[in-house]
């Protein structure tokens, strides 16, 4: 059922590319900052061209995994090096090599030490974050899901503000807890899908079908659960997240807010759902419960934050319980609308945190009592802060209606209850985002320090207008992204809902009247 | 006749570095005072070709002198993991000898001798040769701790590990002693014959000889409660050889203890699982534990090596083919990720071999971008992240005891990981987030120590992505 329809290991191109590209700039002088900037940056954009035939030449009209490649890697385990895309990571794949190369050019200033270090460790991430999601082995996700812990701790650790240390120790700690438990779960899954089939394997399009009885069911969920709750990060579990990101250097939280939380929600889409599809139905009112939560706490406690960058913080925490609520309603359009959220979240965070950086970069403080007036000082800044403040709220015609409106509607879907309650945390994110944007750019400028601010120069024209294009494009017209990922979510919502299965003579009919039906339809 | 020639084939490795042990004692009162490296050179050449003739008879499958030496995958697995550690530890002592001023011809000719008991040990089914391997790698090992003899702290060090060792041997012995009461011999394959048989009362005795046996063992390989001697003398100890000595004698041990288990122990398996599982906890807890605490890089690497015994533990815990083969695919990537560290702590220390403080450390990774970049590779490693061979080798560890359903025994295993990441981390902080240092730190700038690490550093890499070969060899070692 694997196909790759450019014959040819594209996916393996982009994803070592800038492995390539860091062993490069390791062999650059130290002393020629321009020149590693410059050839990073290359590489950067040169694996976002080549990752655009992803896009052009994806098969929307199948959920099957796509542009596969499979190489036997640990023989003795049939552990394999197996990639792919299908609808569901095409888009953060894309969202990745997209957004690392506009977060790159954030750098250029404000990287002033270990410049060289700080490329390599950009480019590193970008092996590491892609990664994650073309894996179709579960080792291989693995593997990749703690590699790129490296590069986000030396880069908060490094290049952070003053508390990077503990904040640094703090979120890779956090992480790694939570998935090292993961790793548990990994190795039990492998043991019992031998169990129940006969066959080791540690493919997930094989394991996604496993008929793991219920109560098995229970233990590795939550095995997963913890590790992807923890890097979402949802209630409760998202205290590491305000410290990572007002530490972190703007790169940093660009990435870390627009692609590696993301790997939490698709950690969920990819595992929870299809491979404990009772568990999910049974545990989906507490996840809804959480997201919700964290939906309004990460809106309450953005409302009183004296600084821009960890009210950006909270508000993802927020975000990205739409997401999960989308996500665990459990309808198509809900689905749907998670995946939309979770592009648009790395798409409108990932300038608020750009934005904040800018003006950060020349008056060092991001306090917002600090600011004052700044729309008659810098009005091209202010204009594009107000159009990603507006994306951010989800203000019809932007990209973020477009998420949260198909949240909402599969929410009232499953239970209207919640679709209406959680229509009123819109309220909330819009008071906390416009009470800041008044107090930073409107009334007089009352800081003098304020006075010498300047405008927008064109390296920073450069990398928001293309963040911009995205805002309008998936605000206007959706459907090129939801054309896309449309059979998959449906495959996966029929993996979901599939009957239970206890023994394994049982399961191999269902398996067999299903593939009848695929067939057929 | 009682021997014949056939026999001496299995032990062609052992004969070889015998040999070249003697030749440097000969050749050693020839020398004069400033050529005294050729010793070195000798010793390197012996391993050298005591590991070319493993590497030939690798799969050879033999026993010798009456069952009493077997040549199997296992010991030759198991040696090869020895002769590459000595094989690092001479090249790292090359220069460390000389700076001390104590290069002696003693030193390497004792390390062969050790290494050869170390042979014998991971290649026999008999109690009582693998007591007389014991005691006989322990002398060295002794000898060795306390090199520097004008040092206080390495004669200390060494005075400790020798009573403390020469207590855990009387109890090794009398367990012995209570298996051959038991079943008139001390070949492990008759005690498990005996054991088959034996009736409820017999196995109780045999489960007190067997606790008796593993205080020896444990001793050996550092398990909570006999690890007490570890971070002393790892941190006493000249460099090299506290990386020799973490690496070289566990894998000897280990193999020895594998078959004692597996082999001898096998119809009481259901007992000792349940010992091991609290030894393997307490074992990974307290060493990782106390490592949180420590300021010293050497007493830190003691501690964490206590901790990785555990790990290897919860593979015997687990007893089934994938653990005995985790356990030695586990020495032989923690081979490569220790003597890296440890040579990086000689790469740091100054005169006396002191001055091996993590402190030292602070901005050492901007000092030393290439060794910096490898010791935080080593440190990752040891913390069991990938892309390294720590996590390969952790990763089999923990899967077998999920295998066998011991899933807690997992899930504290892969907890301790995570408390491990907190002081393993705590380096590379110091190395590249603090700041630089202030005062001028001299670092030891020996060639082979720089050759070392960064080798050491490429292995733990290589074997981190491309681990299929070498866990295929690892796993096909263990056919008991």
């Amino acid at each position: 059922m694997d196909m790759n329809q450019l014959h040819f290991p594209i996916l393996s191109l982009i994803t070592f590319l800038p492995l390539v590209g860091a062993f490069i700039v390791a062999l650059i002088n130290e002393e020629h900052e321009n020149l590693i900037k410059y050839v990073t940056f290359a590489f950067l954009v040169l694996d976002f061209i080549i990752s655009l035939p992803l896009f052009f030449y994806f098969d929307p009209t199948t959920y099957h995994m796509q542009f596969v490649e499979r190489v036997p890697w640990i023989k003795s385990l049939g552990f394999q090096y197996y990639v792919g895309v299908d609808g569901i990571s095409l888009f953060l794949v894309l969202l990745t090599t997209f957004l690392t190369p506009l977060a790159q050019l954030s750098t250029w200033k404000a990287i002033d030490k270990k410049v060289k270090l700080f490329n390599i460790t950009i480019l590193l991430m970008q092996t590491g974050m892609l990664g994650v999601f073309i894996s179709l082995d579960m080792f291989l996700f693995y593997v990749f899901w703690e590699v790129q812990l490296i590069p986000m701790y030396l880069m908060i650790g490094i290049w952070g503000g003053p508390n990077r240390v503990f904040a640094t120790m703090k979120f890779f700690l956090y992480t790694f807890a939570g998935s090292v438990l993961m790793m548990v779960a990994i190795m039990a899954l492998y043991f019992l899908h031998h169990k129940f089939t006969g066959v080791y394997t540690s493919d997930m399009v094989k394991l996604m079908q496993s008929p793991l009885p219920y109560h098995l069911q229970l233990w590795l969920f939550l095995a997963f659960f913890i590790a992807f709750a923890i890097k979402v990060p949802m209630w409760p579990f998202h205290t590491w997240l305000p410290w990572a990101h007002v530490e972190a250097p703007t790169a940093g939280s660009v990435l870390l807010a627009g692609i590696l939380l993301k790997m939490g929600t698709y950690g969920f889409l990819r595992f929870n759902l299809p491979m404990f599809p009772d568990m999910t139905h049974a545990f989906a009112i507490l996840i809804i419960i959480l997201a919700v939560i964290g939906i309004f706490y990460g809106a309450f406690v953005a409302m009183v934050q004296p600084d821009i960058k960890k009210l950006v913080a909270y508000s993802s925490v927020s975000h990205l319980g739409y997401s999960m609520l989308g996500m665990f309603a459990l309808t198509q359009v809900g689905v749907e609308g998670s995946i939309m959220q979770m592009i648009n979240h790395g798409i409108s965070t990932g300038a608020l945190f750009l934005l904040v950086g800018i003006v950060y970069e020349r008056r060092h403080t991001r306090l917002i009592s600090e600011y004052g007036g700044l729309a008659s000082l810098t009005p091209a800044y202010a204009a594009f802060f107000m159009i990603f403040t507006l994306s951010s709220i989800a203000v019809p015609g932007t990209n973020g209606f477009v998420g949260e409106f198909m949240v909402l509607l599969g929410a009232f879907l499953y239970k209207h209850i919640w679709g209406i309650l959680v229509a009123f945390g819109g309220i909330f994110s819009a008071t906390y985002m416009l009470t800041m944007y008044k107090r930073v750019f409107f009334n007089k400028v009352t800081n003098p320090k304020n006075l010498g601010l300047s405008d927008m120069n064109i390296r920073e024209w450069l990398y928001l207008v293309p963040l911009l294009v995205f805002v309008f494009w998936i605000g206007i017209y959706p459907s090129t992204f939801l054309s896309k990922m449309r059979v998959s979510v449906e495959h996966l919502l029929k993996q979901v809902n599939r009957t239970t299965v206890v023994s394994p003579a049982k399961s191999e009919q269902v398996s067999m009247v299903k593939t009848v039906v695929v067939k057929k339809g | 006749m009682l021997y014949s020639t056939h026999d001496l084939v299995a032990i062609i490795p052992e004969l070889i570095l015998t040999g070249f042990a003697f030749a440097i004692l000969l050749i050693d009162l020839w020398l004069p005072k400033r050529a005294k490296t050729v010793n070195g050179l000798l010793a390197l050449f012996g391993v050298v070709f005591s590991f070319a003739s493993v590497l030939t008879m690798y799969n050879t499958n033999m026993s010798a002198f009456n069952n009493m030496i077997v040549m199997d995958r296992a010991s030759n697995f198991a040696s090869i993991v020895m002769l590459l550690t000595a094989f690092v530890a001479i090249v790292m002592s090359f220069d460390f000898l000389k700076r001390e001023d104590y290069n002696l011809g003693e030193y390497y000719e004792v390390l062969l001798f050790s290494i050869v008991a170390m042979q014998i040990l991971a290649s026999t089914y008999s109690l009582i040769v693998m007591f007389i391997a014991v005691e006989t790698l322990s002398i060295g090992m002794y000898i060795l701790t306390g090199f520097l003899r004008n040092k206080d702290e390495s004669v200390e060090g060494a005075m400790k590990y020798f009573i403390l060792g020469s207590f855990a041997s009387t109890f090794l012995v009398l367990g012995i002693g209570m298996f051959y009461g038991l079943f008139g011999s001390t070949d492990l394959n008759v005690i498990r014959m005996g054991l088959t048989h034996a009736s409820a009362f017999y196995k109780w005795i045999a489960i007190l000889a067997f606790l008796f046996v593993f205080v020896g063992f444990g001793f050996k390989i550092a398990a909570f409660p006999f690890h007490s001697w570890t971070p002393d003398v790892y941190a006493s100890a000249p460099t090299p050889m506290s990386a020799f000595m973490s690496v070289a004698p566990k894998a000897a041990a280990f193999l020895a203890l594998l078959r004692f288990v597996a082999v001898g122990m096998g119809p009481i398996e259901a007992n000792w699982t349940k010992i091991l599982w609290v030894i393997a906890v307490a074992t990974m807890t307290f060493g990782n534990t106390v490592a949180l605490w420590q300021k010293d890089l050497k007493r830190l690497l003691g501690y964490s090596s206590i901790a990785h015994a555990g790990y290897m533990l919860v593979g015997i815990t687990a007893a089934n083919e994938l653990g005995y083969g985790a356990v030695m695919f586990y020495l032989f990537a923690y081979l490569f990720m220790n003597l890296g560290a440890f040579a990086v702590a000689e790469f740091i220390s100054q005169k006396e071999d002191r001055g091996t403080e993590i402190e030292n450390l602070r901005g050492f990774g901007y000092k030393y971008p290439l060794i910096g970049a490898a010791m935080l590779v080593f440190m990752f490693c040891l913390a069991g992240v990938p892309p390294t061979a720590g996590f390969v080798g952790k990763y089999y560890l923990f899967s077998a005891a999920v295998k066998s359903h011991l899933y807690w025994l997992a899930v504290i295993g892969v907890i301790n990981s995570a408390i491990s990441a907190y002081f393993y981390l705590n380096i590379v902080v110091v190395m590249y987030m603090r700041g630089e240092q202030e005062k001028e730190v001299n670092v030891f700038n020996s060639v082979p120590v720089k050759a070392v690490i960064l080798l050491t550093a490429i292995c733990v890499l290589y074997i981190g992505i491309f681990p299929s070969s070498f866990l295929s060899a690892a796993l096909n070692s263990i056919a008991f």
